[in-house]
């Protein structure tokens, strides 16, 4: 029997929505079978914790006396685009500071503000007739700020490659460190518990998804970018390589900095943990079977980060459950595998979209319009002369 | 007999004082130098691996300090901050002999016996959240 968004709220509304996490989903359909299990769970919820490189934050400053048009903008010495109208600004997680370097970025000052901590805010302009100031030096705090709202182009991807490195020295990733010859698989995902591997096809994730964000409700506000619907699949629709991503916004005010952490990782760069949670709604027998995948069903590549051009070659394809025992196999030789992102947070955050469900905090949102499944990814070409 | 990793620190300007030579002289104590270093402050850091009987060291060590040697007993010279930790792994990559491990619900365990002191994982963590100790 099919259930529509209207009833499963209806029945959050009642105290009486049967909502489990995507891992406690497992046991419940391996004991009732897919029917039952349909019929009697209302919301999965699913979570993950990673670095995102692709998040930043808009922030408006509100207007001095006399008001400056802001031009060169800098945040505890990171920079912000001045590129927005007078007091807007967009400030990008990955930027690093100018003391600090990458130990301090965006991120940082993103964690800094929703922490509740005051920023050192100094910026210039030309001065214009209507905007007199050229220099502003001061100190703001998130109450201060008229909107400080999160928008992330590109978080939660879709079943994310594992990393090794087949070269002779050791190299420096955004999948961490990794040793030469072999000596170390990375990977970066929460596997079951991961939202957009328990909705493979977005029937139920789409434009206006209430989201657990950062510790706020948020939204997913557009299909995040490099989103890739039309990669390969298996025979149950679960990609086999990179899929779909989402652009994601929230209200940095209501936020927990315990779910956005800045990270630094070495010779490389700032990134930000960012903590996401996408509750699934049990529409049919379709979205059980979905949610009830395990690790052992789901499969990644592990790709030779050595290898510096865009066709980087496949070492080995492995299962999730591979990955989490803490070893794999290539080639007779065993080698470690150790994850990038958190479980435990991912666990935590599942947990308490969970216990928002069950308090009546949070109601699901049905979306208001799918996203494309036929999207690819294009490259970028390097041309001597316009088109 | 038990055996102790100590971490002395000597202030400025005693470099000159034979006060580790004293130490093993007088409480009768082994020992094995495994980092010795003397910073741009002319600050000294000795990391001793002692073997003695008990007493003996807890005796040195309080002849240590009244000689202004500051000496703290330590498992590892790395200590990771649990609450700035978010347990991601990122450390374990790095880790060849598993003294950061993930346990099996994926929480972070630090085995500090087992530690190198390669100190690829202070690098390697993203939360800067493991501090090496010299």
């Amino acid at each position: 029997m099919a259930k529509s968004y209207a009833q499963i709220n209806e029945k959050i509304k009642n105290g009486d929505a049967v909502v489990v996490t995507a891992e406690e989903v497992i046991e419940i359909v391996a004991k009732r079978g897919i029917k039952e299990a349909a019929e009697y769970v209302d919301v999965v919820t699913t979570a993950t914790f990673g670095p995102m490189c692709s998040s930043g934050a808009f922030l408006n400053f509100g207007h001095s006396d006399p008001p400056i048009r802001m031009s060169q903008i800098m945040l505890n010495n990171v920079e912000a685009y001045g590129g927005l109208a007078a007091v807007d600004t967009y400030l990008g997680a990955t930027q690093p500071s100018t003391d600090q370097g990458i130990d301090y970025g965006g991120a940082h000052v993103i964690e800094d503000l929703i922490a509740g901590k005051s920023v050192h805010l100094v910026a210039k302009s030309q001065g214009t007739d209507c905007y007199p100031r050229t220099e502003i030096d001061t100190w703001v705090d998130i109450n201060d700020l008229n909107e400080a709202y999160l928008y992330n182009p590109r978080n939660v991807y879709q079943n994310y490659n594992a990393a090794i490195n087949t070269s002779a020295k050791r190299i420096f990733t955004y999948m961490g460190i990794l040793k030469p010859n072999m000596g170390n698989v990375t990977y970066s995902t929460s596997g079951q518990l991961s939202p957009l591997l328990n909705d493979p096809l977005l029937r139920t994730i789409g434009m206006g998804t209430r989201i657990f964000f950062g510790g706020a409700q948020g939204y997913v506000s557009w299909m995040g970018t490099q989103f890739n619907t039309a990669c390969s699949r298996d025979e149950n629709g679960f990609p086999l390589t990179p899929g779909a991503t989402l652009a994601l916004i929230g209200n940095m005010k209501e936020m927990d900095s315990r779910y956005i952490r800045g990270a630094a990782y070495e010779k490389y760069g700032t990134s930000m943990f960012v903590g996401v949670g996408i509750p699934i709604p049990i529409l049919d027998e379709e979205m059980m079977k979905f949610v009830s995948v395990t690790n052992k069903d789901l499969t990644t590549n592990i790709i030779d980060y050595s290898v510096q051009g865009k066709s980087r070659p496949t070492i080995k394809n492995v299962s999730y459950e591979e990955l989490r025992s803490g070893s794999v196999d290539i080639s007779g030789k065993k080698i470690k595998t150790s994850p990038m992102s958190s479980l435990k947070m991912a666990r935590e955050i599942a947990g308490e979209l969970k216990n928002w469900i069950q308090k009546q905090q949070f109601y699901l949102q049905e979306p208001v319009t799918q996203f494309p499944m036929a999207n690819t990814v294009n490259g970028l070409e390097i041309r001597k002369a316009e088109k | 007999m038990v055996v102790k990793k100590l971490l002395l620190s000597f202030p400025q300007g005693s470099a000159g004082e034979p006060v580790a030579m004293e130490l093993i002289k007088t409480y009768n104590l082994d020992f094995n130098i495994l980092k010795a270093f003397i910073d741009d402050n002319i600050k000294g850091t000795l990391l001793l691996e002692v073997r003695g009987e008990n007493e003996n060291i807890d005796n040195g060590m309080t002849f240590l300090r009244e000689h202004q040697v500051g000496v703290r007993e330590i498992e590892s010279v790395i200590e990771v901050n649990h609450d700035e930790c978010v347990d991601c792994g990122a450390c374990t990559a790095v880790c060849a002999v598993d003294a950061l491990e993930m346990d099996s619900d994926f929480n972070l365990i630090h085995h500090e016996d087992k530690c190198l002191e390669c100190m690829q994982c202070v690098q390697a963590c993203p939360m800067r959240a493991i501090r090496a100790l010299i």
